[in-house]
């Protein structure tokens, strides 16, 4: 096991660039997915339709193809080469923002739409009612799902092997290569993943504990 | 002559095979308190929801002080911050206690500070005897305390008119006392309301005028008593047994 003290940066560095992907993916996604819920849930027939075919493409096809069609076919098009961070971000973005919108639309739809009517007439606009009544307690249900959609796209963006990205898996893979050990190089990279993942869902369900509303979605709501 | 707050003429509702309103006409003038009754299905929820223009009619007019909601190009968000609501289904924002969900119409729509708003809301909670769970969340309130909120959420907008859909039929018969003691003391006030519930006896005592609907249309309408002696209409007549008969069973 020693061995890899010697690989502490690079791992340390890998596993930074795992985070920020992570964080990347699931910060921007999460206002797409905002976005995109809404739309589809109040929107018009083709701004439905759109965002239907953003959120089908994105969760129908692999990652690393989605990966492979933004560092290679897409720039091949237009004679040029792109950066594999960016693309990285972009990807993950999209991938995540597609989930998102379909946790964020369920939790949308289990806050009743009687909550919108009610809103409405006191006089508030459907915007109005979207942030103050149908957003705060759609986004209380939602801790558990998004909870899940971490941990899957901390895991996810291992893919980014495929476009020479050297987040930590990548750094595993590299020093298993030099070493001839891989059963320890992989076994200490899933350590990694397990700790840091564990701690986050931790703290993301006290988080849920602490903003849950007093008595709403306890049981059956 | 007293002035018409609220108006509709004519008005057609259906939900496309279903037919809910079939050419309603009714006037309420000011401090008038209506009561709406008629079995299920007979179409009294839709056309408050109508009245409050929160479901947009199919056909046919509603005015508010001679303003007419139903013609295209209406604010109908500044119309319906005019017009309270009270739900059968009470529809407390479940995630703010009842003093947030009192001022979130007053900050949001009438643009008040946060301190006037909570001013103003302290002063409706009051008036239903409810300040004292003014930091309560719903879900910590009975049913009664939860309309009680709900009809202080709409008071406190200062309506011009307040309409209530069936506020004590999800309520128990205790509950439903303390709401309908509200509701009469808003009566007293001299506020205008159009309400609809099958409690015979509140709307004996505090009702201007009755009205009995049916299958989308307005049956007949005249003052309780005539109600309670001597109803022309059959189908009228046999309603009114059947509730006096529960209510002398309740008793």
């Amino acid at each position: 096991m020693y061995f890899l003290l010697r690989y502490m940066e690079l791992f340390l560095n890998g596993f930074i660039l795992t985070v920020i992907l992570t964080v990347i993916g699931l910060s921007v996604g999460f206002v797409i997915g905002i976005l995109t819920a809404i739309g589809d849930v109040y929107g018009g027939k083709i701004l439905r339709i759109l965002i239907n075919i953003y959120v089908e493409f994105f969760r129908g096809s692999p990652l690393v193809a989605q990966l492979f069609i933004f560092y290679y076919s897409i720039p091949t098009l237009f004679n040029t080469i792109v950066d594999p961070f960016t693309v990285g971000c972009i990807v993950f973005i999209l991938n995540s923002g597609a989930y998102q919108k379909g946790y964020i639309k369920g939790a949308i739809e289990a806050v009743y739409a009687d909550q919108m009517m009610a809103a409405r007439s006191l006089g508030l606009t459907k915007w109005q009612a979207i942030r103050y009544v149908i957003l705060p307690q759609a986004l209380r249900i939602l801790i558990p799902s998004w909870t899940n959609e971490f941990c899957s796209l901390t895991k996810s963006t291992s893919v980014a092997i495929a476009i020479t990205l050297r987040e930590v898996t990548t750094i595993a893979y590299i020093v298993a290569a030099q070493t001839f050990r891989p059963l320890e190089t992989y076994a200490f990279v899933g350590l990694i993943y397990f700790l840091w993942i564990f701690a986050v869902v931790k703290v993301l369900d006290i988080v849920y504990k602490k903003v849950r509303i007093p008595g709403f979605g306890e049981g059956v709501a | 002559m007293t002035e018409v707050v609220l108006k509709a003429k004519n008005l057609w509702k259906d939900y496309g095979n279903v037919v809910a309103l079939k050419g309603v006409s009714l006037e309420v003038k000011e401090g008038e308190v209506k009561v709406l009754f008629g079995p299920s299905g007979s179409g009294k929820s839709t056309l408050l929801r109508c009245l409050a223009m929160l479901t947009i009619p199919t056909k046919g007019e509603v005015y508010l002080r001679g303003e007419c909601l139903t013609s295209p190009g209406v604010d109908l968000n500044k119309a319906r911050a005019r017009i309270g609501f009270v739900f059968q289904n009470i529809l407390l924002f479940h995630h703010l206690t009842a003093l947030e969900n009192v001022t979130l119409g007053l900050r949001h729509v009438l643009g008040m500070s946060k301190e006037e708003a909570e001013k103003k809301a302290m002063e409706a909670l009051r008036e239903v005897r409810m300040e004292k769970w003014a930091h309560c969340y719903p879900a910590h309130l009975s049913g009664g305390q939860q309309q009680r909120v709900g009809i202080a959420r709409a008071l406190a907008m200062d309506p011009e008119v307040i309409l209530f859909d069936e506020p004590t039929s999800s309520l128990d018969p205790e509950l439903t006392g303390e709401v309908l003691d509200t509701i009469r003391m808003l009566a007293k006030e001299g506020r205008t309301m159009v309400i609809a519930t099958h409690e015979m006896l509140f709307a004996r005592e505090a009702a201007d005028e009755m009205i009995f609907m049916d299958e989308g249309k307005i049956v007949e309408v005249g003052p309780p008593e005539h109600f309670f002696t001597n109803p022309s209409n059959e189908r009228v007549k046999r309603f009114m047994a059947r509730l006096l008969e529960k209510r002398a069973w309740w008793e």
